[in-house]
């Protein structure tokens, strides 16, 4: 979604044509993230012609605010509909920075990891909204994922597995 | 205006910004260079919001005010008080991810 989206692409700008094909997963309720994408990867055609990537939808995991319980519903869901796109495009790497959107994917990966089928490296990104405090995905995934950025000190402080390399979006 | 798609230009010929404390507008105005206000709703408290904000204030990047001293910062205010925003820096992201693959 919206900050989301802009602030992975920033973190993607200076990737080299190594993390290529890219597979974007988004929201299915999210209008405006595709056309930021394709804005992104028709400027990164100019630069590098062999370049690739997908777009994949999937259902929403939980909207802001919403309830507890229904919240644990509506991420099953997602994670029953992520695990096989996550199966389809066993992705090497896994980089996100926090919408909820986020968490089933991530967690299907591990799974996959755990079944043997594909081992997936997850990297998170905390957004750089988060001074003080994680976002509900950065608490759960500080736990899976295998390597937890913070742009931050604070948060280094707080969250000791970390890795703090300043603002970088 | 109340919605469009992009303030952009609108920003590109402002002297100053007024804002609320959300992140987006907070970022896109200071790497734009202008200098900000951030008014903080009291009423809506969204600290998660308040975070990013109140960092900004401490590290002399923006000035901050809540909707009923807008009047009285605006009267008493010195820009020239606010410190220059550096950008960010995602080649610190590409370089730390070549090192974890063995790309370096």
């Amino acid at each position: 979604t919206g900050g989301h989206t802009t602030e992975i692409l920033r973190l993607l700008s200076c990737l080299s044509e190594s993390y290529s094909p890219r597979h974007y997963v988004f929201a299915d309720s999210d209008k405006m993230s595709e056309a930021k994408i394709c804005s992104f990867e028709q400027k990164r055609a100019e630069t590098f012609s062999k370049s690739q990537f997908t777009l994949d939808r999937i259902p929403r995991s939980r909207e802001v605010r919403q309830s507890w319980t229904s919240s644990v519903v509506t991420t099953l869901y997602s994670i029953l509909y992520s695990v096989p796109l996550t199966y389809k495009r066993k992705p090497d790497l896994i980089l996100c920075n926090g919408p909820g959107t986020c968490v089933p994917v991530c967690i299907s990966a591990f799974l996959l990891g755990l079944l043997r089928i594909k081992r997936t490296i997850i990297v998170y990104v905390e957004s750089i909204c988060r001074v003080e405090t994680l976002s509900l995905s950065g608490k759960i995934l500080y736990y899976f994922s295998d390597y937890f950025i913070v742009q931050w000190p604070d948060l280094k402080k707080k969250y000791p597995k970390s890795i703090y390399l300043g603002r970088v979006v | 205006f109340r919605f469009k798609d992009s303030l952009a230009e609108d920003l590109q010929r402002a002297d100053l910004v007024i804002s609320h404390a959300g992140a987006g507008s907070c970022l896109e105005t200071l790497e734009n260079g202008k200098p900000l206000i951030v008014v903080i709703n009291d009423k809506l408290m969204d600290n998660h919001q308040l975070e990013l904000a109140k960092q900004l204030h401490r590290d002399g990047y923006v000035l901050y005010c809540n909707c009923s001293t807008l009047v009285e910062t605006l009267q008493s205010m010195d820009l020239t008080t606010l410190k220059p925003f550096p950008p960010g820096q995602p080649e610190k992201f590409a370089s730390f991810l070549d090192k974890v693959f063995g790309l370096q």
